[in-house]
């Protein structure tokens, strides 16, 4: 498991043993059109991807698509109630079968040639059949899917490879945080079926991935929405990514299998969560709304528990969670990913609340997340541009000594490590040679 | 721990559950007719005041007068551009922006600290506004429906946005403001370059 962290000591050899110098991955893994497409066969082919919400396919019949790496996938419910990810292309002549983004559908006609399909894959029809072999058989020509399905508390995952470990194992101490997520307050479900915001990042998708557990870099690219907030309200929000953040509660974790965490709470929820959050439209009529209804403590603990959840959770190789939104990283071409934020609802909570968490989950994407964007496509110009400068800088924390194992054997580093980079290109090396030495 | 303080003096009372149903109504009217009834149309004067307000609008953003673009909104507005194209509710549906006068301004103010990165450099556009309907709505407000089409050009690359936008206009008593703007991408539902400029 991710303690290991062969990237800092150089231990591993193999293939793609060139790309990596302790505390330094070359620019190659985020340019190189021929890794990405290895990638997309063994990072999001072969293993656990994140797909959907239950919640997004509630009922039988419903369906949305997705992708798997690259690949347009539709993500169906049957009339069992089963999940199916089935790769959305005719087995005929390679159409794309589905195209909504989501719908309704026991069957799927191609509009090619007609041949259909069941939200289970198979084929249940086509026309003109007799001018095929004799022994022409449809079972044959069933859309291909994925073979393993799982969800994990609503959270759906698929492999396009059975040699996978269970999906639970591959959460590793993930899990935890995950169960902590959706355990706050009164532990009402989630529903994700309250719109996305999509992203078009001309960037590589590692750069998405190393920024979600990037601790260092808050107060200095979002300098300018912490200056507007700290000038209008004081002390809110991420204000304690102060002087020397290293030295505040905050921490970097390493989960296991490439999944991190940087944990704010410490800092974030230390009182209430709710009461530190910068104003959002409609904050204190909705909150005297609540109060009227449901008396201040009340009131104030389903605040609390809807408010930016202080962690931000990564799950190799395409899954983030951060503050109360579901955000996918879906990789498009060597040098452009989608990022998909997919807010969050609670089911029966009241209207009040979930119209706080929508203007809540716009305000990050739009004061934040921009900037990030706009740095995520200055390094890619950068590493794509200056071929005399091959390496990227992962150091931080690499030899202070200044993190610690904890009792479940998972590390901990100060948040301004580079813990999290350096733990999940130990999981890219072992799934990229995974089966090859 | 300090309790949030707003130093503003932005109003901060409307944005409740009545607000979004209103909203929602509104835009919804422009789903429901053909063309704009007799007894809807506006006065001559009406329509050309606010024509006069709008092209100064889109003006005001071209040329990065945020704070005085900001001065032409009511101090009870809204700037809305929704994730869907169809008309979801806001109070149940995330969208691009949904901002109060408030979160209007702290908008304006983070393009101004200088380090709002991603407007570094700033995206250059020109903001077309056509095929403008009018309706009144009540004495000193009208609705409006255009289409728009934006010419952006950032770090020497050229991009377009596209849709239509919806207007609630009202006479005050400092003359005609913005209440509402709802802008529309054709593709709001699809992946999204850089929007952190004034759309």
């Amino acid at each position: 498991m991710g303690t290991l962290n062969s990237i800092g000591a150089g231990l591993l050899a193999g293939p793609y043993d060139r790309y990596f110098r302790p505390g330094y991955v070359h620019r190659d893994l985020y340019i190189s059109p021929q890794i990405f497409e290895e990638e997309m066969t063994r990072i999001f082919g072969s293993s656990w991807v994140y797909v959907g919400h239950e919640s997004e396919v509630p009922d039988a019949d419903d369906f949305v698509t997705r992708t798997l790496g690259r690949r347009p996938v539709i993500l169906t419910r049957d009339r069992q109630g089963s999940l199916h990810v089935l790769i959305n292309r005719c087995t005929h002549r390679g159409s794309i079968i589905c195209r909504q983004d989501r719908g309704k559908a026991a069957r799927f006609t191609c509009g090619y040639h007609a041949w259909t399909f069941s939200n289970e894959g198979k084929c249940v029809g086509i026309p003109l059949k007799h001018a095929y072999e004799p022994h022409f058989k449809l079972e044959a020509q069933n859309l291909r899917a994925a073979p393993k399905v799982q969800s994990y508390r609503g959270f759906i995952f698929a492999s396009l490879s059975t040699d996978v470990p269970s999906l639970v194992e591959h959460l590793a101490h993930a899990r935890r945080y995950l169960d902590e997520w959706l355990d706050r307050g009164e532990r009402l479900p989630i529903v994700v079926r309250a719109g996305e915001m999509k992203f078009n990042t001309h960037a590589n998708w590692k750069t998405i991935y190393d920024n979600a557990g990037d601790g260092y870099h808050p107060p200095f690219s979002h300098i300018s929405m912490l200056r507007v907030f700290a000038r209008r309200y004081g002390d809110v929000d991420m204000q304690y990514y102060s002087a020397n953040f290293d030295e505040a509660p905050l921490l970097s974790r390493d989960l296991g299998n490439g999944h991190t965490l940087l944990d704010q709470r410490p800092s974030m929820h230390s009182e209430s969560a709710w009461k530190r959050q910068h104003v959002l439209p409609g904050r204190e009529v909705l909150w005297e709304a609540l109060n009227q209804k449901y008396g201040p403590e009340r009131a104030l603990a389903m605040l609390d528990a809807s408010t930016g959840s202080g962690l931000n959770l990564n799950i190799f190789p395409n899954l983030l969670i951060i503050g109360n939104q579901i955000q996918v990283v879906e990789p498009a071409a060597v040098d452009r990913t989608v990022v998909r934020w997919f807010s969050t609802t609670l089911e029966g909570a009241p209207d009040e609340i979930n119209a706080i968490r929508m203007r809540m989950q716009e305000d990050f994407p739009s004061f934040g997340e921009v900037d990030d964007t706009a740095h995520f496509e200055s390094c890619q110009m950068g590493m794509e541009t200056v071929p005399e400068m091959e390496w990227i800088d992962i150091r931080r924390h690499m030899s202070t000594g200044a993190g610690r194992i904890e009792e479940d054997g998972a590390r901990t580093d100060p948040i301004s490590s580079d813990l999290h980079m350096r733990c999940y290109y130990d999981a890219w090396k072992q799934r990229m040679t995974a089966g090859t030495s | 721990m300090s309790q949030v303080n707003p130093t503003t003096e932005a109003r901060a009372d409307y944005f409740d559950l009545i607000f979004y149903r209103e909203v929602i109504a509104l835009f919804r009217t422009w789903q429901e007719i053909t063309v704009v009834p007799d007894d809807r149309l506006p006065s001559v004067e009406q329509r050309r005041a606010c024509e006069r307000l709008l092209y100064a609008e889109a003006r005001l953003i071209d040329s990065g007068r945020l704070g005085d673009w900001l001065a032409l909104y009511t101090e009870d507005c809204a700037y809305w551009l929704p994730t869907d194209i169809g008309l979801r509710d806001p109070a149940a549906t995330v969208s691009w922006e949904f901002d109060d006068r408030r979160r209007l301004e702290e908008r304006v103010e983070r393009l101004a600290t200088g380090r709002a990165y991603s407007q570094i450099p700033p995206t250059r556009t020109a903001h077309l506004y056509t095929n403008m309907e009018m309706m009144t709505h009540g004495e000193r407000e009208v609705l409006v429906f255009c289409n728009f089409l934006i010419h952006t050009n950032r770090l020497g690359r050229i991009g377009q946005r596209a849709g239509w936008c919806g207007f609630l206009l009202r006479l005050t008593d400092s003359g005609w403001r913005i209440v509402i703007k709802r802008i529309n991408l054709l593709d709001a539902d699809q992946p999204q370059d850089n929007n952190s400029f004034t759309l």
